[in-house]
């Protein structure tokens, strides 16, 4: 069965007919052509290297169905630089070295920007429980809490 | 230097040992990597795999007609179909060194199924959807058969058979005879065992570690087009491109010269994982010859949970000895170990196990050991190479037995270590490993330095009278730094040089050309600081072609903590050579006679140190040779482009010490690690946000191992953990943040550079330090950690079951 569908990632609308049983995140890398987000689990919600935001919220687009985010907005770590400014965030991973093989990254970065947003104080200890829902293979995890402790206390000062 | 422009500096900024934060960094963070799955083709088809059921099943029947007729459907393949059409494994390209049997099998089973999720048969179709969704209109029909799991019952006469061409299921056996003549090494062990027999301290103790390994977080995945005039092209996820190619060639019976790996500009890691020859790339490119059409296959994590990177479960039978004042006398060792089924090319399981044996002896002067190492088939996923390879287990049992015996004398285990390191180079182990060089005590007492374990003993006391148990555990590994080929032919079956190209464009920009095949160690980053640093350019002007075998001569993979230790030399190498030449030119044209000592290369110009008139940028320099070969130096032609290779000298190792603080709750089990520490021999450091990124990485996915992660198989051989959510991978909330000093390091004399790889080592120390704490928190309650993972239920059973045990003798 399909259905239409128009989602607006990172400001332009893509208007498709899809199976509706397509998850949105094949949406958002075969049909949008957004491959920065990965897929690292069966679709199973565990690895975080899926997320993405819908409407200002940080999500798991292996979790969903694209037909669910018709007419919604999606944004993806394509999203965060501004032409040639990358975010914060992402100058932060790059100095603190977060990233080894980086396929955890976009999920790491689009996470930490949902955190950073969303509490004024963030601590050690409340940064690594905002990311149980992303597993990095590589980096030990020190690097990624500092970049985004780092981009926090800026942000707060 | 007189006359010098004070502009140049003689250390390049972004040279060796620099903090640069990497260039591949920010098109990965922009989300523009480009990773396996990011590629596609057009009128690519997709392949889904029909996985075993059963651990160890006959195949009585397949029937594919349903399958074939459903939507978009291509083909549907089985076993049965392919063994007239391509050759099974093993072949010459990826046979293993070592005597041990190599089993046979093609990319679907045939007859037999040997574990839960071996591929039984696979659809292609139009979309990765419609190819899922055929897998259901596959019927086959099985004969269970009893499931071979326990790897000491799978070694007994009466077990069942995995493959039943053998006559057991015993895959290889090693006894580390090393050069002795059988004679010497009888002789060696009896001796071994009377110092064992009349030692006023030994430790016997059986050590048990569990199957589990480094699963990358990027799954793998295969992508083939087939050309008539070309052959076949492969994208597909490796740590080993060329090892690939080899084996696709005579699998499918086609010249390398017409199969071409390439693996993407980005993997989302390795670890091991992706080093090994699976059956599926194999099919996926067999198909793309049949079908005329490309073909993808994108393996689900299921898929990976459960056939791919499974490592670590072995048994010791360990007894350590020592004299009255502490000398370690005499080592013996019964080591058996899982293979799984075997069937992994180019590793074939046991070599891995065997790495164990070889190097269990660790940084100790051992003079005596008696070590045997059985390993058997079993009907489980094959043993995989993981980070560590081979080694996780021996660490744990030695490092435990070191700890147990120190306390068994009455001596700080770090005195004791301390007592019996290793002390002269080049060193042999009685197993027949050299080591060549290195310090490991300077290593060592700076880890000791930092921990203060007097203030700690206090500590712990005070907390013993309150109830509560802290402890303190040290381990050590003098662990692998690059293979020299003469160790890897006879291991592996393939040799271990490291060669690269070095081309000079007339710009003056760098490219490196090399063949293996990494997956987010930084390479693009240090390999540029190592041109940077040799040639006096900035190292933004380097860019690096990698892991495409028609761009590269042979290379053994991204193993063994070779790209410090091997690839970085070769590239120093290289670009002296071009140093020369330069020279060379520069002093013919202004007429002067020079060598390169006269000539500094800095900022982007090559001047003569004497006179600072002869002066000339780099660039210039380049296009003068490359693009304007007239009046050269006698015997020299035109062009700026070097190849080097490095062959590393025996026994190369990087020595690392950790130290782990913890606490354990009683009343729950709850393990909490307050302080990990670690002192490493990098050698010379050529990056130290790079170095410091491998161990903390590597030290966490240890921990990961010893806490959470385990492959289970029930009593029936049914895997209980394919998805992430039953192989619990450590998260940012369970682990602590590692401390890491590295200034302790000893400059590595057999290359170039000074430099040693930490990457595949780093994770060994871990169970060791992890156990030996949480045993020494325990020692009031007698409790010695001999079992892994470790977890919470157990923890706290064992320290109940003590407690009452204590209650009623009192
Ligand atoms: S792919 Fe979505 S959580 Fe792993
Ligand atoms: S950098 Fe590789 S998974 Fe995080």
């Amino acid at each position: 069965m399909k259905a239409e569908v128009s989602i607006t990632i990172n400001g332009i609308a893509y208007s498709r007919t899809i199976p509706i049983r397509m998850l949105l995140v094949d949406f958002i890398r075969y049909e949008a052509g957004l491959t920065g987000t990965h897929v690292g689990c069966t679709f199973e919600g565990v690895c975080g290297a899926c997320t993405v935001h819908l409407d200002g919220d940080a999500i798991k687009a292996c979790l969903m169905l694209a037909v669910q985010a018709d007419g919604r907005s999606v944004t993806t770590v394509e999203g965060l630089a501004k032409g040639n400014e990358l975010h914060p965030l992402q100058v932060a991973f790059n100095q603190h070295h977060a990233l080894q093989c980086g396929f955890c990254t976009s999920g790491m970065l689009m996470s930490s920007l949902d955190l950073i947003e969303k509490n004024p104080e963030l601590s050690e200890e409340t940064v690594r429980h905002g990311l149980v829902g992303n597993i990095c293979r590589c980096a030990g995890y020190a690097n990624i809490v500092d970049a985004i402790l780092d981009v926090a206390q800026e942000r707060g000062s | 230097m007189s006359g010098s422009n004070n502009k140049l500096k003689d250390k390049q900024a972004d040279g060796i040992g620099a903090r640069l934060p990497r260039k591949e960094d920010i098109p990965i963070l922009r989300g523009e990597g480009h990773y396996f799955s990011d590629i596609a083709v057009e009128r690519q088809l997709h392949v889904m795999f029909l996985r075993s059921v059963h651990s160890h099943a006959r195949i009585l029947s397949i029937d594919t007609s349903a399958a074939s007729q459903m939507p978009g459907v291509v083909a549907v393949v089985t076993g049965a179909m392919l063994q007239d059409e391509i050759l099974a494994l093993p072949q010459a390209s990826t046979s293993a060194g070592l005597p041990g049997r190599l089993p046979t099998f093609w990319p679907l089973a045939v007859d037999k199924v040997k574990f839960h999720g071996e591929p039984v048969a696979a659809v292609v179709a139009e979309t990765p959807y419609l190819a899922e969704d055929a897998l259901e209109g596959i019927t086959v029909e099985y004969e269970p058969l009893p499931y071979v799991g326990d790897m000491e019952a799978a070694l007994e006469p009466s077990s069942p058979l995995v493959h039943e061409d053998w006559k057991d299921n015993e895959i290889f056996r090693s006894n580390y005879q090393a050069l002795r003549t059988a004679d010497e090494h009888a002789a060696h062990i009896k001796e071994a065992r009377r110092r064992i027999a009349e030692a006023p301290f030994v430790v016997k103790q059986r050590f048990r570690t569990h199957r589990c390994g480094v699963t990358a977080l990027e799954p793998r995945g295969a992508l083939a087009v087939w050309d008539n005039r070309d052959g076949l092209t492969i994208w597909m996820t490796t740590q080993r491109p060329h090892a690939q190619r080899a084996c696709f060639a005579d699998v499918l019976q086609l010249p390398l010269s017409k199969v071409r790996v390439i693996t993407p500009r980005n993997q989302g890691g390795g670890f091991g994982m992706k080093a090994s020859v699976y059956r599926e790339p194999l099919l996926v490119a067999h198909l793309a010859r049949c079908l005329r059409r490309p073909v993808r296959w994108l393996e689900t994590r299921e898929e990976n949970l459960m056939s791919a990177g499974q490592e670590r479960d072995q048994i010791h039978d360990l007894e350590l000895a020592a004299d009255a004042e502490g000398n370690l006398v005499a080592l013996a060792d019964r080591i058996v170990a899982d293979a799984g089924d075997a069937c992994l090319g180019g590793s074939w399981a046991f070599p891995i196990a065997n790495v164990g044996g070889l190097r269990l002896p660790n940084a100790y002067e051992i003079p005596f050991c008696d070590i045997e190492l059985r390993v058997a088939v079993t009907n489980k996923a094959a043993l995989c190479g993981a980070r560590g390879l081979g080694i996780y287990p021996g660490r744990f049992a030695l490092e435990r037995a070191i700890d147990m015996l120190s306390w068994k004398i009455g001596m700080e285990p770090a005195e004791f270590r301390r007592k019996n390191f290793i002390t002269t180079f080049p060193a042999r182990l009685s197993t027949g490993l050299g080591y060549s060089n290195g310090d490991f005590l300077k290593t060592f007492d700076r880890l000791i330095e930092t921990v203060d374990i007097a203030a700690f003993r206090e500590r712990q006391k005070e907390a013993w009278s309150q109830g509560r148990f802290l402890g303190l555990g040290i381990a050590v590994g003098a662990e692998v730094s690059g293979v020299d080929s003469l160790s890897y032919v006879s291991m592996m079956g393939t040799p271990s040089y490291a060669s690269v190209e070095v081309r000079v464009d007339p710009e003056g920009h760098v490219q490196i050309f090399y063949g293996d095949g990494p997956s987010g160690q930084g390479e693009e980053t240090t390999i540029a600081q190592v041109v940077a640093e040799e040639l006096g350019i900035d190292s933004e002007n380097v860019s690096i072609i990698v892991g495409d075998t028609q761009t590269s001569t042979f290379a053994p993979g991204t193993v063994a903590s070779r790209g410090a230790a091997m690839v970085l030399p070769s590239v120093a190498m290289a670009c002296r050579s071009l140093k020369k030449k330069i020279v060379r030119v520069l002093a013919h044209d202004v007429a002067i006679a020079a060598d390169e000592d006269d000539f500094i290369f800095a900022d982007g110009y090559v001047m003569h140190r004497g006179n600072s008139n002869i002066r000339l940028s780099f660039a210039e320099l380049a296009f003068r040779i490359v693009m304007k070969p007239i009046n050269l130096p006698p015997g020299d032609s035109g062009g700026l482009d070097e190849r080097a290779t490095f062959e590393s000298t025996r026994g190369n190792i990087c020595f690392g010490a950790h130290a782990a603080f913890l606490e354990v709750w009683p009343e729950t089990g709850r393990v909490k690690i307050e302080r990990y520490v670690t002192s490493d021999d990098a050698g010379v450091v050529v990056n130290p946000l790079i170095v410091e990124g491998q161990i903390q990485g590597g030290v966490v996915q240890g921990i990961s191992n010893f806490f959470f992660e385990e492959y289970v198989y029930d009593n029936q051989g049914q895997q209980m953990t394919s998805t992430l959510e039953a192989y619990k991978i450590a998260t940012a909330a369970d682990v602590p943040r590692i401390e890491m000093y590295h200034d302790a390091g000893t400059p590595n004399p057999t290359n170039p550079l000074g430099t040693r790889g930490i990457g595949e080592g780093c994770i060994a120390p871990v169970p060791g330090a992890l156990g030996n704490a949480i045993s020494d928190a325990l020692r009031p309650l007698g409790i010695e950690i001999t079992d892994l993972p470790v977890r919470p239920p157990t923890l706290f059973r064992q320290i109940d079951a003590s407690r009452q045990r204590k209650q009623q003798a009192s």
